[in-house]
């Protein structure tokens, strides 16, 4: 069964992939490619849909992990406020006239913000030689709010032009990208992919608690430090590749729970596929329904998402509510 | 390794730990099991019944003192071969994410490289769950629930369990069912067991027993020795009456011991 599923997981992620990349404003045949139409393939579209789809599988499988590691279904990868700082970190890097690394900049400087928060959420969550869920789910809670009031601040009292740029990146404004940053996301999200599901058992283990993990042979802080850097790096490069997109790290682990099983050894590369799929679905919708202007993707995401998932809801046999 | 027979498998040796700063909850614990062993760890809620067995496990590591599995630290094991020497089940599971009951059981051979000879089917079969082996393990009755996590344990297949309440929220047939499966598993395989336990009666059917209290321990033998009523009443701090039942066996009567509740008249209850 999970096999029939799975193909059929990766055969909708690969028409929608298609979609994405040959339709749109201008329809691109692509057995009949003329030189503007490979341009916007090469130059606009292809960079585009692949960084939805690697932000989206970044952040399905790292809500997969952090809601399995901390024994909570609320779990977002932006709880941990790995987001909050990556914003707050762009921003003052555009305040502060940061701006070196050309259109690299607020990308590095938001990968930079997140790399720290990561650091400072672990050492916050960090006592007697491991990682506690309850410290690191509070203190990402903390962090966040401590940093989104910062920005807040900044933002009330600065007339910098430049901040509202940085803000309307940080909302998931996926118009800009090329093919520049897309190495870099590709080696972290990979990365951070397979550490988790190199370790997908210990993984399950860890969801049926410490105690349980220990029993069958875990090292309960080593592995949760280990998923803890996956989703680290998972985060950490969606958000500066593309900034925040809600709605996917939440739900998608939930919707792949109900459809292919809670074995976290599916469940990891599911999410990420479902993920991906979904982010860019949703980044193809918002731009052409209501063309020229675009929907940010995370909007279209919790309107395709939601309902569908208010629907396995009513299935009330996978759940326990 | 006839000699390794005759010594303790499992020893814990002048053995401290506190919970938090000067608050000794275990000290200077020191017993040792042997071989295919089945005791009943008995003592009041907070004697330490369950901080025992997690030291004996490993999850707590003494402040004071050593754990010794097979006559060597707990601690020098890899986490894997502990693991299969060695598995602890908790007393309380509270699980929201919707593994089936196949899949959880089959966690039990996580430690394996190769899996050993027994299979999921044949663990589930042990424990009457063959037709549930599809169900969500958040759609089962609390004592289904235990069952699935006996045969993940047995799948484990370590020749040491250290279960924590494992007879709590079961009905008396799944009770009488899990201690005849137990003491089947631990006549066949030899296979040794530490059980924390409240229930006076269940102890007295064991061979060995241990009576806790305040983490010491306040007797550890045949429970015939063991229960008195001097010593039950300085564990649970109340006065038992022990009777000999036709046959011999002994048992706590409660007769005496709870006022009975008055009938009610129906008169007054309808006012």
């Amino acid at each position: 069964m999970p096999k029939i599923k799975i193909s059929l997981l990766i055969t909708i992620s690969i028409i929608i992939f298609l979609i994405s990349i040959f339709w749109g404003l201008r329809v691109i045949n692509p057995f009949y490619l003329n030189d503007i139409d490979r341009e916007i393939l090469l130059s606009i579209r292809l960079p585009r849909v692949i960084v939805a789809m690697l932000m989206g599988m970044a952040l399905g499988a790292s809500g997969a992990i952090l809601q399995g590691i901390l024994r909570n279904p609320l779990s977002d990868p932006y709880i941990l406020g790995i987001s909050s700082g990556a914003s707050l970190s762009a921003a003052l890097g555009l305040l502060f006239g940061f701006y070196s690394f050309g259109r690299f900049s607020i990308p590095l400087t938001a990968f930079i913000g997140a790399s720290l928060v990561s650091v400072m959420v672990g050492a916050f969550g960090w006592k007697r030689a491991g990682l506690w869920p309850e410290r690191l789910l509070l203190a990402g809670i903390g962090l966040s709010f401590l940093f989104h009031a910062i920005l807040m601040l900044l933002i009330s009292i600065s007339t910098n032009e430049k901040l509202r740029i940085a803000l309307l990146w940080m909302y998931g404004d996926l118009s800009m990208i090329d093919w520049s940053l897309i190495p870099y996301g590709l080696v972290l999200i990979t990365t951070g992919l397979f550490i988790s599901i190199f370790r997908a058992k210990a993984l399950n283990a860890l969801i049926l608690g410490d105690e349980f993990a220990h029993s069958l042979g875990f090292s309960v802080h080593r592995e949760r430090l280990f998923f803890f850097i996956s989703i680290a790096l998972m985060t950490s490069a969606s958000v500066s590749l593309g900034g925040m997109v809600g709605f996917i790290g939440l739900l998608i682990p939930h919707i792949m729970r109900f459809f292919i099983g809670a074995d976290s050894r599916i469940l990891i590369p599911a999410s990420a596929i479902g993920g991906g799929t979904l982010l860019c679905l949703a980044d193809f919708i918002g731009k052409i329904i209501m063309s020229p202007m675009e929907i940010p993707s995370g909007i279209i995401a919790a309107i395709i998402g939601s309902p569908y998932f208010l629907y396995l809801l009513r299935r009330r046999d996978v759940l326990s509510l | 390794m006839s000699s390794v027979y005759n010594h303790s498998i499992l020893e814990l040796n002048q053995v401290r730990f506190m919970y938090s700063r000067n608050k000794d909850l275990i000290d200077n614990l020191t017993f040792s099991i042997g071989n295919g062993e089945f005791i009943g760890l008995l003592g009041a809620n907070g004697s330490g019944k369950s901080t025992i067995l997690k030291l004996s496990s490993g999850i707590l590591e003494p402040s004071n003192g050593y754990v010794k599995l097979w006559g060597k630290l707990l601690q020098s094991y890899n986490n894997k071969d502990r693991a299969k020497l060695l598995c602890y089940l908790p007393q309380v599971f509270d699980i929201n994410v919707p593994f089936k009951v196949r899949e959880l059981v089959s966690m039990g051979l996580y430690p394996y490289d190769i899996p050993p000879e027994i299979g999921v089917d044949d663990a589930l079969e042990i424990v009457g769950l063959t037709e549930k082996s599809e169900s969500y393990i958040t759609n089962l009755s609390g004592g289904e629930r235990r069952r699935t996590f006996i045969a993940m344990t047995l799948l484990q297949g370590a020749g040491i369990l250290l279960l924590d309440e494992p007879l709590a929220n079961l009905d008396i047939k799944y009770r009488i069912e899990l201690l005849r499966l137990l003491r089947e598993l631990q006549k066949k395989k030899n296979i040794s067991i530490i059980m924390a336990l409240h229930d006076i009666n269940v102890a007295l059917q064991f061979e060995k027993v241990m009576l806790i209290k305040d983490g010491k321990i306040l007797g550890f033998g045949n429970p015939k020795m063991v229960l008195t009523e001097g010593m039950l009443q300085e564990a649970f701090g109340v006065t038992f009456e022990i009777k000999k039942s036709d046959d011999g066996s002994m048992y706590i009567s409660y007769e005496n011991m709870i006022p009975s509740v008055p009938p009610v008249n129906p008169k007054n209850a309808f006012g």
